[in-house]
Formats: structure tokens, C-alpha cells, sequence
């Protein structure tokens, strides 16, 4: 202590907050540097606000000429948008069907194998870095024009997406009861089944209605390379400079988009 | 001796020593408390013994025979050992008769289980076991609907069900009430006695010891600093198991 009075508690705990502002100067820098980096990579973008103020009324426009949707040809449209509802029904499942074992491997406290687990994890990044509309293109050409290929390339990427959340999922679980489980003398695969997949299911649900919402949005641009759906009414109506059947497409699309949202979030309610 | 445990230590990868140079004996039917302080090594001490935790060094006899000389069986050893945890550990969506039949596990292969399916004498055990902690009447509910004490019956009768020889009860009753906690070491000591399982009980509350064992074990820092009956408590002894420094550990040891 020597002759130095001893400070009291609260100015000790004062003293260690002016230390800890101090960091403060670095964190500007820090902001200045990623403003700075933001900043560069707008002139690779080539953002032209200007360009984009003037043009608004010209986009507007497009929608202008969308109306009054021209309503009779839903009629039309009806099948391909049910079509876009099977892809996005068959393309989820096959992403479960892929994403599941996978998910399973790359979880670090299912897989105890660090290899096995790097494997699986690999083949993940390859699914989800190619997009489905890449994905399309190869399966088209593979198994021919339709609504089959759609759904396999929604499949295989989706797979390699929701085959990384479940495995986050499946890391974020409560280790007592899976402790609990091995002290009961049950083997590696019961643990996994009754013990971890249980406490994982409400998010492996909520994040398969979540991406067959996204998969409906993803089918109504498949069309466009020759993979079923609604797309392929989008790019047509587009390029014939149909606005109002347009119109009645895109309405159609969204009609779809905001019933799945509510039905899964009624399911989702439900769940847990 | 249904257990014997000899110089059993047990150093964590990181240095931190849990277990030194620890010797138990226990008798078969017996109700042992093994009572101390958080950080004492009591939970690191019941999870040697079913092998959730390799010892580093000694050994743990069960009737006679090395279990950490099982390396290719580890299920069959923690079968015939049951464990009760602090937080109950139930899988909360599941059932509490699903909860109480994942005590049957160990008994059954892999293939059938994994389509949440049963003998139906498994299913008696489980029913007959939750009976027991009087749970019979929720056995369809989600066990996430249940109480603490709730809960902790049923993760007893989980336990149960493995028709264990001995169950390790891990600061069963840490996180209840003491009104409840009392009603759930009631349970457990009960059940025990009726179906002759011996009980290893880790509990921090002297209260509780006193109550329900008729010996005790004191721990600290790692060692055993006392072993005798519960009426052999004495203040003095008290005060050696919670408030000794680990530098009169060492001095001791010398």
C-alpha cells in the first residue's frame, strides 16, 4: 500500500472505464477504414446515384404499364405456378434428404472425426456455392427440359444451405441430456436420435418452411433456363413487352410468397 | 464391497487437478453422501466411476471386477450404473415415459430404437419405474410441462429403469426447493432401498446429509478429508471439508 491512500472501489471500477474508452480512438479508425474500403468499392460497382434519381420515373413506368392487370391470363398461368409449387415442395425435400446425414456429419459434437467432419463440410461449400440457376443449367442438360431438373438443382443447393443451419442447430444444443443418455449405456447413434435430433427438430422445421418459401421465389426464375415454373410465363411476357400479363404474373408470385408466409409462421407456432 | 475405488486421481487436460489419491469403499445398499463444497471434485469423482471421465490414474472395482479395465464395452458398464443430474437432464420434448424408456437403451440394439420403438416389457419396466416416483399419471406429457421436482422424479425413474446397481446422483437437489428437495431425496432413497440399489449422493448441504444418510463422505480440494457415520460430523470436521485452503492440502499431504 505504501504511503498511497487506497482508492475507493467505485474509483478503482471509474478509473478501469477512462481505460477502457481509451479503445475508443481505435475503434474510430477502424470505422474510417471500412468507410474508406466501402468507398473503393463503389467505383468497381460503378454507383451512379445520379444516374439512378433520373432513371426512378422510367421504372415506375414499367409498372404503370402493368395496369390493369390483364386477369384473364391467369387462366394461363395456373398450371406453371402449381408447377412452381411442386419444385419448391420436391426441391425442399430432396434438400432434407441431402442435407440431413451431411448436417449430421459436419456437427462437431455429433462427429467426433475431424476428417469425416471436414468432409462433409467440404461437400457442403460445393453444393451451396453454386447457385441453383447454375445447378439448373447442368441438370437441364442432363436429364432434360421440365420441372425435374428445377427441383434437383433447388435440392442440391438447398441441401448444401440447410445441410450447414442444421448443422449450427444441432451444435447449439443442451449437452446435459445427451450426457444424460450416454451415462444410461445407449450407443453413439440412439444418442444422436433420441437425445440430439429431438432438441434440434423445431429449427430443422423452421428452417425448411423458411426455405420453401425462398424455394418458390428461386422456381419462378428457373423458368427462365428451361426448368419448369412460372418463370418461364415471366421471361415471355418480359420480352414480348406483355406489361399486363406481367403484371398479373408477378401478382400471382406474390400471392404465393405471402401464403406460404403465413402458413408457416401458423406452423411454426405450433412447433415448439 | 460393491464398490471399491483406490488411489483413484484424475488431472484435467489443462492441468486443473480434480481427484487426488482418492480411496472409498461402499457396501452394497448403502445411501452415501459424498458432501463438499463446489470445486471439491465430486462430480468429476461419480463420472470416473461410470467412465463419463477417464481416470487418470487408480482404480474403481465393481464387485470386484476393474471397470476401467472395460475398453471395448462402454455401454455395458454404464448400463449397470444409473445417474441423476443437477439439471434433471430430461430430452424436454420428448414424452416422460419416452424419457423413462431411454434408460432401456443400453439393454437394446440400436436398429429398433431408432424408430422410437419398445418391447413391450421395456415399456413395463418404465411405466412400473415412473409408479414408483408416484410420475405414473404424467406419463404422456412432454417433460418440458413438468415442475423441477417433477422432473427430477422422473430422471430418477429414467434411472430406475436401467435396473441399475448403483445410482449416481450428481447434486440432485441443488436446484429445488428445499421442501421439494426433501420430497425428491425421499423418492430416491425409497426406491433405492426397495430394489437394493446403492446410492452415491453428492450433495453441498449439510442439512440434507444429516437427514437422509447414515454415513458420509467429506471432500475437498480434490481429496477425501473425511469417511464415517453422519452422527461423526462434527463442526471441526465441517470446517476442515469447506473452509480448508489448498496450501493446507499440501501441508497435510506431506
Amino acid at each position: 500500500m505504501g504511503g498511497i491512500a487506497p482508492l475507493s472501489a467505485a474509483d478503482g471500477v471509474m478509473q478501469a472505464l477512462a481505460a477502457r474508452k481509451r479503445w475508443r480512438l481505435h475503434h474510430i479508425a477502424f470505422a474510417g477504414a471500412a468507410i474508406a474500403f466501402l468507398a473503393w468499392c463503389a467505383e468497381g460497382v460503378g454507383l451512379r446515384p445520379k444516374e439512378l434519381a433520373g432513371a426512378l420515373p422510367a421504372i415506375g413506368e414499367y409498372f404503370y404499364r402493368m395496369a390493369p392487370p390483364k386477369w384473364e391470363f391467369a387462366e394461363v398461368l395456373w398450371k406453371p405456378a402449381v408447377e412452381t409449387l411442386y419444385i419448391a415442395l420436391w426441391g425442399n425435400v430432396i434438400a432434407l434428404m441431402i442435407g440431413l446425414p451431411l448436417g449430421v456429419l459436419a456437427a462437431s459434437n455429433v462427429t467426433r472425426s475431424a476428417p469425416l467432419r471436414n468432409a462433409a463440410k467440404a461437400v457442403l461449400n460445393l453444393l451451396r456455392s453454386i447457385s441453383e440457376l447454375i445447378w439448373a443449367v447442368f441438370f437441364v442438360a442432363a436429364v432434360g427440359l421440365g420441372p425435374f431438373p428445377g427441383a434437383l438443382a433447388l435440392g442440391v443447393n438447398f441441401g448444401g444451405i440447410l445441410g450447414r443451419l442444421y448443422a449450427e442447430a444441432l451444435e447449439n444444443i443442451d449437452n446435459g441430456p445427451v450426457e444424460a443418455l450416454a451415462a444410461t449405456g445407449a450407443g453413439r447413434l440412439q444418442i444422436i436420435v433420441f437425445a440430439m435430433l429431438p432438441q434440434a427438430l423445431p429449427q430443422f422445421v423452421t428452417y425448411n418452411l423458411y426455405w420453401f418459401e425462398v424455394g418458390v421465389r428461386s422456381a419462378t426464375v428457373l423458368g427462365m433456363v428451361g426448368a419448369g415454373g412460372i418463370g418461364f410465363e415471366l421471361v415471355t411476357t418480359i420480352r414480348l413487352f406483355e406489361w399486363r400479363e406481367t403484371g398479373v404474373v408477378l401478382l400471382l408470385i406474390l400471392a404465393m410468397v405471402t401464403i406460404i408466409d403465413l402458413a408457416s409462421t401458423w406452423i411454426r407456432g405450433r412447433i415448439y | 464391497m460393491i464398490l471399491e475405488i483406490r488411489h483413484l486421481s484424475k488431472t484435467y487436460p489443462g492441468g486443473a487437478r480434480a481427484l487426488h489419491d482418492v480411496n472409498i469403499d461402499v457396501a452394497a445398499g448403502e445411501f452415501l453422501v459424498i458432501l463438499g463444497p463446489s470445486g471439491a471434485g465430486k462430480s468429476t469423482l461419480l463420472r470416473c466411476i461410470n467412465r463419463l471421465v477417464e481416470p487418470t490414474e487408480g482404480q474403481i472395482l465393481h464387485n470386484g471386477v476393474e471397470v476401467t479395465a472395460h475398453l471395448g464395452d462402454l455401454c455395458a458398464v454404464r448400463r449397470q450404473f444409473g445417474m441423476v443430474f443437477q439439471q434433471f437432464n430430461l430430452v424436454k420434448r420428448l414424452s416422460v415415459l419416452t424419457n423413462v424408456l431411454t434408460g432401456r437403451l443400453g439393454y437394446r440394439s440400436a436398429w429398433r430404437s431408432l424408430a422410437y420403438s419398445f418391447p413391450e416389457a421395456d415399456k413395463r419396466i418404465a411405466i412400473e419405474c415412473l409408479a414408483r416416483v408416484n410420475m405414473d399419471h404424467k406419463a404422456f406429457q412432454r417433460a418440458d410441462t413438468l415442475s423441477g421436482g417433477e422432473q427430477q422424479r422422473v430422471a430418477i425413474a429414467r434411472a430406475l429403469a436401467q435396473q441399475p446397481m448403483v445410482i449416481l446422483a450428481d447434486e440432485p437437489v441443488a436446484s429445488l426447493d428445499p421442501k421439494i428437495a426433501r420430497q425428491v431425496l425421499g423418492y430416491l432413497r425409497e426406491s433405492a432401498r426397495d430394489l437394493g440399489i446403492t446410492v452415491l449422493c453428492n450433495l453441498h448441504q449439510v442439512d440434507y446429509a444429516r437427514e437422509f444418510s447414515e454415513r458420509v463422505v467429506g471432500m475437498s480440494h480434490g481429496a477425501v478429508v473425511f469417511d464415517g457415520p453422519v452422527a461423526a460430523l462434527t463442526d471441526d470436521i465441517l470446517h476442515r471439508i469447506y473452509y480448508r485452503e489448498p496450501g493446507e492440502a499440501q501441508k497435510e499431504e506431506a
